[in-house]
């Protein structure tokens, strides 16, 4: 039993912060508030040198097939920069749908160019109804010569407005349910397929909506096998609750330092701040909730890696955890700050708003309560 | 990382489990002396000071191996073993700081139970802030005369022995007065009264000293340097409370799950209600992250690392959680949840135990405990402030007049 990271997992660590330190600080995530891309496309290129973008992509397309503990700590990493860029939207979701899907071909075609930063890529999930099940999918995709006709609304798309290539989750019209669903890959540039950017709360993290009309899509760009797309969504909603997970904690611990700084320096009635109980009290319950957090970030991403039992109860704890954990922690930070923190200049509110961006993303608390109750009765639980 | 059990692990688990299948008690242990001998045979099957040094008649084993034992015995709910002051506190005191005698005289009775011990340092008003008890020993030819009172001391009413802070210098300032002791609980002038607790029963007692001779030869450590062996005492057991803690906390889930079928409520079983549903999820999702916690200290303490003050991070999450689960398990029982005899069957039973400590009430009531206990956890976060994030202390009078003190010498 070791819970501790391997020494190859600690320079990974230690060369993701140190590029990210230097390359994505504040001063750049600011600048990308306004940027019509939202990221800088340099950066992400030399993460590819960095081996980051394929980091858990099979080896024989470019990756470098490591697991989930490797990608929570360069989530986390990401978290503590709030990074601007579709790393999470290309590599997490887009990649990993491609390989969860076990389509031969379609990774052979996308991910060496996702690895090498050539193609950025995303993934159009979320409709008009807030469902992560595939209730959700009704954007529909109808047989039309050669190929399909998708046509509907996706919501909520990140970077949708710039990625190269957007992976569609349709329903085929073969069944109901997980039954008929279908991924396909929509390159951005397509007739009929409007991106629409729209500015959400966190600056750092383009979203738009997509709106295909009659969009023709040829049968060569289907991933994996038609109608049964829902499982490799199933699973990849599986680790992006861990990767969004991560990179709350990341987001949180950030925060949580700055405050214990703020707190050892901040004077008042004559004493730093950090001496009254008020707010020492507060750190110490942030502190508490980060080491939790960290417990459960990579219990969840070493169960998904060692497909044990309890891996889907494992991700729901660990989302629930930290969409609670990192609401906290980033919102006392704020507190404890006082006026500074609620002022723009400020940096906390990045990683306050990276954390609430990502709450709701791939099911809030309720949500996970629930699934991890059913695992619970369903007796997936650790052997 | 691998969270899994080594193949040595889990052998030694099955070892263990086999064990308890053969030996444990299956009826509730009434009388001393039938817990005595529970004790008695776990010792003898290596079960009890696992941490201990083998010098000293322990078993040196590693932190999950004492893990192990902790959650299976939690597991079947076998009953506790006794003394676990003693063993906890005592035993690894007077290892680092007693004499040989000390050592010749108590260890070994220690580690057996022959005599249970228990610890007198809280006072009526000294608390969080320990170091300003009153309690006086003072020097008589080779004893000491003891006066004063103790509070909150777990199992004193059975205890043959205390491990006791008393002032021995009262011009000193408060820290630099103190001296350890042992004292024979059974001495002339150690009148020992139970206090009732908000559960009703009596776990801890009140201590009053009416001039209590003790032997010189029962200073532990240097004269005024108690404070010092208190502050520094090293335990052997560690790592094991934590993953019995998650057993227990798991196995009262697996008996509100099965009342949560059977209680109907607003008409339909209880397990429907998508807000019972809500609060069992939480209650299972904070456990397990109980669970994974007490897997990455163990982990720590398996490489040979220490934490110290972070101990008080682990405190302060499952006092916290316990009293949290309870109240949910409370809302979800309603009034059936408080009733302590007369509890329909269909709503079973909170544990295995047989008795009053088996009711959903009463596991609600000692909830509240453990957030007072061991260092209540205003103190905790004090420890976690100060000791891990380097916060500045805060401005204390007691310190601000000790101040003043050497300014006006």
């Amino acid at each position: 039993m070791d819970f501790e990271f391997s020494e190859e997992q600690g320079m990974l660590r230690d060369v993701t912060r140190e590029f990210l330190t230097e390359q994505c600080g504040p001063d750049h995530a600011r600048k990308m508030f306004d940027d019509p891309l939202g990221y800088d496309p340099k950066i992400y290129r030399r993460m590819a040198e960095l081996g980051l973008l394929g980091l858990t992509f099979p080896e024989q397309y470019g990756g470098t097939g490591l697991g989930n503990v490797d990608l929570a700590i360069v989530m986390e990493e990401m978290g503590r920069v709030a990074y601007p860029g579709p790393y999470f939207c290309g590599v997490v979701l887009a990649g990993g749908l491609i390989t969860a899907s076990g389509d031969e071909n379609a990774m052979a075609r996308y991910l060496p160019g996702i690895a090498t930063g050539e193609m950025t890529a995303t993934v159009a999930l979320l409709e008009d109804a807030l469902d992560w099940g595939p209730g959700g999918i009704q954007l529909a995709a109808k047989k039309s010569g050669d190929g399909y006709q998708l046509n509907g609304v996706k919501r909520v798309v990140s970077f949708g407005n710039s990625v190269d290539t957007i992976i569609v989750v349709a329903r085929d019209g073969s069944g109901d349910g997980e039954d008929g669903i279908t991924l396909f890959a929509v390159p951005r540039e397509t007739a009929g397929l409007k991106a629409e950017a729209t500015d959400t709360l966190d600056m750092n993290e383009k979203v738009a909506t997509l709106t295909f009309e009659n969009v023709t899509v040829p049968a060569e760009n289907v991933i994996g096998q038609v109608g049964a797309g829902w499982k490799a969504v199933a699973a990849t909603l599986l680790r992006a609750q861990v990767a969004a997970s991560a990179e709350m904690l990341g987001a949180s611990r950030k925060a949580l330092e700055m405050s214990v700084d703020y707190a050892k320096v901040r004077e008042q009635f004559g004493q730093a701040i950090g001496s009254f109980q008020a707010i020492k009290h507060r750190l110490a319950e942030m502190l508490e909730a980060a080491e939790n957090a960290t417990a459960a970030v990579y219990y969840a991403a070493w169960a998904l890696d060692a497909d044990a039992p309890d891996a889907a109860l494992a991700a729901s704890v660990a989302k629930s955890t930290l969409n609670e954990a990192s609401r906290m922690i980033t919102g006392q930070a704020i507190q404890i700050h006082g006026g500074i923190g609620y002022t723009w200049e400020y940096d906390l509110h990045l990683y306050w708003k990276r954390a609430k961006h990502l709450e709701p993303l791939y099911g809030d608390t309720a949500y996970h309560r629930e699934r991890a109750l059913q695992e619970v009765l369903a007796g997936r639980v650790a052997g | 990382m691998d969270l899994e059990l080594t193949a040595e692990d889990r052998a030694f688990r099955d070892k263990v489990r086999a064990w308890l299948d053969e030996n444990r008690p299956r009826k509730k242990l009434e009388t001393m002396e039938e817990r005595k001998a529970w004790h008695r045979k776990m010792y003898e099957a290596g079960y009890i000071g696992m941490g201990w040094p083998k010098a000293y008649g322990g078993q040196e084993a590693r932190p999950m191996e004492q893990a192990i034992v902790g959650a299976e015995m939690a597991r079947v709910g076998a009953p506790p073993p006794m003394n676990g002051l003693g063993i906890g506190i005592v035993g690894p005191t007077i290892i680092h700081h007693g004499t040989e005698d000390q050592k010749n005289e108590f260890i070994q009775k220690i580690l057996s139970a022959e005599d249970l011990w228990c610890q007198l340092y809280s006072e009526p008003n000294a608390g969080s802030d320990l170091a300003s008890l009153r309690t006086r020993a003072e020097r008589d030819g080779d004893e000491f005369v003891v006066n004063g009172q103790k509070v909150w001391t777990s199992g004193g009413m059975t205890a043959d022995w205390g491990i006791l802070l008393a002032r021995t210098d009262p011009a000193a300032p408060k820290h630099q007065g103190i001296t350890c002791f042992l004292v024979n609980m059974h001495s002339p002038g150690v009148e020992v009264r139970p206090l009732k607790q908000i559960s009703g029963s009596s776990e801890f007692c009140e201590v009053f000293f009416d001039n209590v001779r003790v032997s010189a030869d029962n200073v532990v450590g240097e004269m005024n340097r108690g404070w010092q062996i208190a502050q520094t005492t090293l335990s052997y057991e560690r790592g094991g409370d934590l993953l019995s803690r998650v057993t227990r906390l798991q196995a009262t889930f697996s008996r509100l799950l099965e009342v949560a079928q059977k209680l109907e409520r607003n008409g339909r079983p209880a397990i429907e209600d998508p807000l019972v549903r809500q609060r069992l999820g939480q209650i299972y999702s904070e456990v397990e992250v109980l669970r994974y916690s007490a897997l990455r200290l163990l982990s720590k303490l398996e490489k040979g690392q220490r934490p110290g003050p972070e101990a008080s991070i682990s405190k302060l999450y499952y006092s916290e959680l316990d009293k949290r689960a309870q109240e949910l398990m409370q809302e979800i029982l309603g009034p059936f949840g408080q009733l302590m005899t007369g509890i329909p069957a269909d709503l079973a039973r909170a544990s295995e135990e047989e008795g009053e400590g088996s009711s959903w009430a009463y596991q609600f009531v000692w909830s509240r405990a453990g957030t007072i206990y061991a260092g209540s956890n205003e103190i905790q976060k004090n420890i976690i402030g100060e000791r891990v994030l380097g916060l500045p202390k805060e401005v204390r009078a007691d310190r601000q007049a000790l101040k003043a003190q050497a300014a006006g010498k």
